[in-house]
């Protein structure tokens, strides 16, 4: 964890103390910087992010959740949040917005007494905070910022001591892939290009999930010098980077299959060598959640197969899941996915 | 003998231009009535009439820009709306009213446009040649590569009736060309036009002023109060009663030599303004 | 300056540019001279460098069909705003006035969204459509005249425009980011297969708009004068329409809309070489290509990463245009 990381943590606790002792109140800073202040823990929740929804769930503060984004029950989603909370199995949990367009209205008629946002939905945020709603502002940008998400929603739904307990797991599970692939790096670390689903040449350059989920994995990122998070960079630097693996998120217009007979592509180490995947999942390679340790695992099989000879890897992420979610029946859902 | 327009059709006095009882209303407004007239083939006809007698109304009708309600246009012998546009445009050549330039286009660049009944998709040697000739013979050859915008309106006015010259029509209408051109420079085009136009097409003008009429042209009409009129034949033009009914003021006539100018008389007496 | 010197600029300018281009690139690829190795040792049979694979799939595959495409998406959209602002006697027309930028945008969303649709296929259809609705809406009687053409391809822009933020309210996240890098114009994704499907159509527009090039000189003198000398006006713009239209749609389904090429190019030609189309019409074509390759050309060098050349086309054509203002009249009388 970061030394930043590390000093949000430590104010988070002194003021776990020192705030609801002072006047049963809970306060947290958010995304933005605003302190986002409750007279007691949340209780109305409305979570227009599914990656934080998740977060909830993790902590086992769903059944504070009144209101959802419309994407838990369109997407490929669907169906672990179906398997989580009869709830969304029965359509019963209101969706008034997504990433994109939120309908003000609809929320405010939930009566919540929190509103979790992108920080950089500044209107809805403006129109709730207006009505005297608290708003909480997310922006991901590393794996500490998804730890920092998890520690004050802990705070926010009394539930720190989960918050603590999830954390723990998350490190013991990178400690373990860290062991693994300690031999393997030794020997080199692959160049990886990471390819969005936006574009062949979209990637993510060094502040980034993704740098960091190439580094955990034991590779190097082919755009590392790159400052931006996502940036649409030229083909010829992509030939000129000749990644040794290309990883895919997941698409729907383009598979590895298409990569590989690309005449484009056809120089370029990774598709001589067939060493093109698709991460096979949005669930369970999500890098917004604590779930990121899964895709590590995932890309780290991929670069040091050799490293994992042996290793249930489908048995490790089903006890990581039902970990995380307190649940057997969402890693149940995960197990119809492939480690591929 | 007269074909069925009632235009005379005997082999080498085929009319022009054959008008048969014209009858035109523009709004409920009845602009032209009755209005019948042979053009003679390779002659300087001039039609005489006031602003607002409706010279521009005939004019726009003979050339096929309005279509009258009730009549008959023929062009050696031809209907007039019968005809497609390219072949109406070989016949037919006009000058359209009020122009705006919007590009600098050179002034040959201009002359050249008026080819484009004959051209086709790209012009060739004999309409740069064509162009040539229209230059020359308005003597405005030393302006053909000035930019068009750049000219004074007298000379924009030449430019445009190069233009049509360039056409090489059979017949040409001319509704008030002179309009732009100073005293000198419009006698001067009035005698190109009756001394070497006339020997291989036909010209019909409208004008207003009637002594620059007389002094060029070799045949009359009078427009006044939506009719045409054909002065008697055998008398001078200007010795004709009905000078006083198209301007509405009696005249004067100055004789010098073979002609005469006319000059508005007594306006106490005038009948209208 | 002399007229022979004004065009030799004009004409001359293109081929050593669309030549040089291809030693270009961006900083962290290869070098110049590495090019240069591999295409002599291409042209003479020399020995191949260590990394030969790697410039050819640079030269090859990524610049030559950027550079053609460029080259020609920069002449088609150039071509066809020097006619349209002929056909509308109107020196403020761009190729989109009529719906085509916005009925491609549609087309393409559309496309990208349900996924099965092949994009390019989509944005052209839908931007000729957009085109002929707009003169379909246009006709007031029997005549279409300037204003109500542009006036309802204002409407059809505005209707096709409403309908795109539909699909777009519609879409998943990643497909809306994909429209939207589409519409912001992009020749990074040029290959071959792209090449090959828009150039033909482009290269069929361009050749009817060169063969009505003196056409457009009758027409952008009037529509009475035209028909003075035996053009019908209407049927002549709609000719004229055709084959502009053709290649406009054409080069935005190839790469999206970018601006200034279509509006500003024309102007450029006509004040170096005169409102003539003869030589104006070619002309715009090749130096609009030129033109778009050259702006091409920096957004390549300058950036390590992709920037929608529309950024580029005005910071370069801007400058540029206005140099030629100050220089020469503008080729319009105002």
């Amino acid at each position: 964890m970061t030394l930043w990381g590390l000093a949000t943590l430590l104010s988070l606790w002194v003021l776990a103390w020192i705030g609801p002792a002072a006047a049963g109140s809970v306060e947290v800073v958010d995304f933005r910087g605003k302190t986002v202040l409750l007279k007691e823990p949340a209780r109305r929740i409305v979570c227009l992010i599914e990656s934080a929804l998740s977060g909830l769930y993790m902590l086992g503060a769903a059944d504070r959740v009144v209101g959802v984004s419309s994407n838990i029950y369109e997407g490929s989603v669907r169906p672990y949040y179906e398997a989580l909370d009869p709830r969304i199995r029965f359509k019963s949990l209101p969706a008034p917005g997504n990433w994109d367009f939120i309908n003000v209205e609809s929320v405010v008629a939930l009566k919540p007494d929190l509103v979790i946002l992108w920080a950089h939905q500044t209107e809805a945020i403006q129109a709730l905070e207006n009505r005297g709603i608290a708003v909480f502002g997310v922006f991901v940008e590393r794996f500490a910022d998804v730890h920092r998400e998890i520690e004050a929603f802990g705070v926010l739904t009394g539930t720190e001591e989960r918050s603590r307990e999830l954390i723990r797991a998350v490190a013991q599970e990178r400690q373990w892939v860290d062991e693994k692939l300690q031999a393997a790096t030794a020997l080199g670390r692959p160049t990886v290009y990471f390819m969005w689903a936006q574009g062949d040449l979209e990637t993510s350059g060094e502040n980034s999930t993704v740098d960091e989920l190439i580094e955990m994995a034991g590779g190097v990122n082919a755009f590392k010098h790159m400052p931006q998070e996502h940036v649409t960079v030229h083909w010829e630097s992509v030939l000129k980077a000749d990644p040794d693996l290309i990883v895919m998120w997941v698409n729907a217009a383009r598979d590895p299959l298409h990569i590989l007979s690309d005449v484009r592509w056809r120089w370029v180490k990774a598709v001589k060598n067939k060493r093109v995947h698709e991460l096979p999942d949005v669930f369970t390679s999500d890098l917004w959640t604590l779930k990121y340790p899964v895709a590590v695992l995932t890309l780290a099989r991929w670069l040091h197969p050799q490293a994992f000879h042996g290793e249930d890897l489908k048995g490790r992420r089903r006890a990581f899941l039902e970990r995380l979610y307190n649940s057997a029946a969402v890693a149940r859902v995960a197990d119809h996915v492939p480690l591929d | 003998m007269k074909d069925r327009h009632g235009c005379d059709a005997s082999a080498g006095n085929e009319a022009a231009l054959c008008v048969r009882n014209l009858r035109f209303a523009y709004g409920g407004v009845e602009v032209l009535r009755h209005v019948s007239f042979d053009i003679k083939p390779q002659r300087f006809t001039v039609l005489v009439g006031r602003n607002g007698s409706g010279k521009s109304t005939l004019f726009r009708l003979l050339v096929g820009l309005l279509k009258p309600q009730e009549g008959r246009i023929a062009v050696f012998g031809r209907d007039l709306h019968r005809l497609s546009l390219r072949e109406r445009t070989r016949l037919l050549g006009f000058l359209p009213q009020h122009h705006h330039p919007v590009f600098p286009f050179s002034v040959e660049d201009v002359v050249l446009t008026g080819r484009a009944a004959h051209a086709g998709l790209v012009p060739k040697a004999q309409d740069r040649a064509a162009v040539r000739e229209a230059l020359e013979q308005l003597g405005i050859e030393p302006l053909a590569s000035k930019p068009y915008t750049e000219l004074s309106g007298g000379e924009q006015q030449l430019v445009l009736i190069a233009r049509v010259l360039a056409q090489k029509p059979k017949v040409l209408l001319l509704d008030e060309p002179t309009s732009h051109l100073d005293f000198v420079n419009a006698h001067r085009l009035m005698a190109l036009v009756r001394d070497s136009l006339c020997a291989h097409m036909t010209v019909v003008a409208i004008l207003h002023d009637p002594n620059l009429a007389f002094q060029h042209g070799t045949d009359f009409f009078f427009l006044a109060d939506g009719h045409v009129f054909q002065p008697d034949s055998g008398r001078d033009p200007w010795n004709s009663a009905l000078l006083e009914r198209v301007y509405g003021v009696p005249m004067e006539t100055i004789s010098f030599g073979n002609g005469a100018v006319v000059v508005p008389g007594d306006f106490s007496k005038s009948a209208r303004p | 300056m002399f007229p022979w010197i004004k065009r030799a600029v004009v004409f001359g300018f293109p081929w050593p540019i669309v030549v040089l281009s291809v030693f270009v690139g961006p900083q962290d690829s290869i070098a110049p001279k590495e090019a240069l190795e591999w295409m002599a040792s291409m042209m003479m049979g020399a020995p191949a460098a260590e990394n030969a694979d790697l410039v050819r799939a640079i030269v090859w595959d990524i610049r030559l069909p950027r550079i053609l495409l460029a080259f020609c998406v920069g002449g088609a959209l150039a071509a066809s705003g020097a006619t349209l602002q002929a056909v509308f006697r109107n020196p403020l027309v761009c190729p989109y006035i009529l719906g085509l930028s916005s009925g491609a945008a549609f087309g393409a969303a559309v496309a990208l969204a349900v996924g099965f649709l092949p994009v390019y296929g989509s944005a052209f259809l839908f931007a000729m459509a957009a085109v002929g609705c707009s003169y379909a809406l246009g006709r007031v009687g029997k005549a279409v005249t300037p204003v109500s053409l542009v006036l309802s391809g204002i409407i059809v822009s505005g209707i096709f425009t409403a309908l795109l933020t539909i699909v777009q309210f519609l879409a998943d996240p990643f497909r809306l980011q994909t429209i939207v890098h589409w519409t912001m114009g992009n020749l990074h994704n040029a290959e071959w297969k792209r090449v090959l499907d828009s150039v033909p159509l482009m290269g069929c527009g361009g050749v009817g708009m060169f063969f009505l090039r003196w056409r457009m000189n009758v027409l952008a003198l009037g529509d009475q004068e035209a028909y003075a000398v035996g053009v019908d006006p209407e049927r002549e713009k709609i000719t004229m329409l055709i084959p502009a239209t053709l290649a406009a749609s054409a080069a935005v389904a190839a790469a999206g809309i970018i601006g200034m090429v279509g509006l500003v190019v024309p102007h450029m030609v006509r004040m170096m070489l005169g409102p003539d189309n003869r030589v104006g019409m070619p002309a715009c074509f090749l130096f609009g290509g030129a033109f778009l390759v050259l702006v091409d050309d920096f957004s390549r060098a300058l950036t390590a990463f992709e920037l929608p050349i529309g950024i580029f086309t005005t910071l370069v054509g801007g400058p540029f245009f206005i140099f030629l203002l100050r220089r020469f009249r503008l080729g319009w009388a105002v």
